[in-house]
């Protein structure tokens, strides 16, 4: 993404990827392993201010371009998907209440939210509704009063709801879709972590139980029947722009390890580089890692300059970079041959990483579906 | 508010929707929504589209969709916004 980006730009992604060195590499295959990562590193993202990196000053956020968060989400996907995702799910909670918040939403939750105070998730997923968001049988009704919601139901894959202090609950009311903030210590919440993920095993995935829990209307965000529509779209936007940008770091990982790997392992008196069939992996990965920079780079200057094709160049960068990283990643895997296959090699880590990246906001087939019916609408631009 | 700015600005709201989705023509008052023909990534796309292109920004009371539904009801929207037309 560094090609086009400003000296501003590249001077913070420096300091994006420093930070990553000192404070992620060396620790991430450790969380990967005890399937959680310490609250000190979270205590240091917010620190950084990196949780709040696209939000305005006014809220205490950053205030950076959308090209800057994609540089943040690539250098921390190069080391730990599971991080990079702390920094997804704040910015799609985050972004959909600066979006249809109302102001005293936003004067509540957006500058804990910023400062990494409060830790935000996107529970929009249930256990019948995944890619079907249609579905969604969890259910706001109103006490009789008028003045609370009543919220039963369950959800389910929820990254960072074992550590967030605060929910965006998607559901229904009166059979319209709405968006609400639920807090983390409201009655009748229960959260059941979910452990043994094939990936992002640190990123603190649970299951949500809720019986009667009540909240103020004035939790609600945005108007009833557009929380799918508006609300959610939203939040799932800026997390495919996150993902996107991750999975492109994650690729870089897998071609660094590779170029690193195949110049200095010795196989007789020649190099791994030095086979044909190394290279053309080697090529397949470089190539790719080139056109996901270019990708990412256009869809974050598309939502800096509020572009409405932006949806379309975030969900190309997103289908792109989720499905090249996995075969870069099944490629790294194969270069590095045994050691590639063991926990002592990141490698490893990121072959199981990588194949979530084409499953979260949006699997590749839905992007597809999504894709595929854009280009076929735009035929009426050729004017035949 | 004059003609012309009604006319223009229906004019560029309807060149960016033929342009997006596929239907070979759009009247005044056809319903985008009850048709089925759009999705909702489509109502995200046109609020960003309007946003950008006549700098006006469209908030939580805007959340209606008499603001989106038909040609007649974007242009009328987009007028009001602009304080072209009373709302």
């Amino acid at each position: 993404m560094q090609q086009r980006s400003t000296d501003s730009q590249k001077g913070k992604h420096e300091e994006f990827k420093t930070f990553v060195t000192l404070n992620v590499e060396p620790f991430a295959g450790q969380w990967d392993r005890d399937q959680r990562i310490p609250d000190s590193v979270i205590s240091k993202l917010a620190q950084s201010g990196y949780l709040g990196c696209s939000l305005p000053p006014d809220y205490g956020g950053q205030g950076r371009d959308v090209v800057t968060f994609g540089l943040l989400n690539e250098a921390f996907g190069r080391a730990s998907s599971a991080l990079t995702g702390v920094l997804t799910v704040q910015a799609m909670v985050s972004m959909a209440l600066l979006k249809w918040g109302t102001p005293e939403q936003k004067r509540t939750f957006l500058p804990p939210l910023a400062k990494g105070e409060m830790i935000g998730a996107f529970a929009l997923t249930e256990p019948g509704a995944g890619s079907a968001t249609q579905a969604l049988a969890t259910e706001f009704t109103r006490n009789n009063e008028g003045d609370r919601l009543v919220l039963n139901g369950s959800k389910k894959w929820i990254s960072c709801a074992q550590f967030a202090a605060v929910f965006l609950v998607f559901g229904t009311l009166d059979q319209r879709s709405v968006a609400c903030l639920v807090p983390r210590e409201t009655p009748g919440l229960q959260i059941e972590p979910i452990s043994d993920l094939m990936g992002f095993r640190a990123a603190g995935l649970a299951q949500l139980h809720f019986q009667d829990v009540q909240v103020p209307s004035t939790n609600l965000v945005g108007k009833p029947g557009f929380a799918l529509s508006h609300v959610a779209q939203v939040g799932l936007h800026y997390g495919r722009i996150s993902t996107a940008c991750s999975a492109l770091g994650l690729l870089r990982g897998c071609f660094e390890e590779s170029i690193v790997h195949a110049a200095t392992r010795k196989i007789g008196d020649k190099t791994v580089g030095d086979f044909g069939m190394i290279r053309s992996l080697i090529t397949r990965m470089g190539t790719d890692l080139e056109a996901g920079r270019l990708l990412c780079h256009s869809a974050c200057r598309a939502e800096d300059d509020h572009l409405p094709e932006v949806f379309e160049r975030t969900l190309t960068a997103k289908y792109f970079t989720s499905r090249a990283a996995v075969r870069a990643a099944s490629d790294a895997v194969q270069i590095r041959g045994a050691s590639g296959c063991h926990g002592s090699s990141p490698v490893s880590r990121y072959y199981r990483d990588a194949k979530i990246m084409e499953i979260i906001e949006g699997t590749t087939q839905i992007h597809e579906d999504i894709l595929g019916k854009m280009f076929v609408d735009q035929a009426g631009r050729l004017g035949k | 508010m004059s003609t012309e700015d009604e006319k223009g600005i229906k004019e560029i709201v309807k060149r960016f929707i033929l342009s997006s989705i596929s239907i070979a023509k759009l009247d005044d008052d056809d319903n985008l929504f009850e048709s089925g023909i759009v999705n909702s990534l489509f109502a995200v796309q046109l609020m960003t589209f309007i946003e950008k292109t006549f700098a006006i920004e469209v908030g939580m009371d805007d959340l209606d969709i008499e603001n989106f539904k038909s040609l007649n009801a974007t242009t009328a929207f987009v007028l009001q916004k602009n304080g072209l037309r009373s709302g």
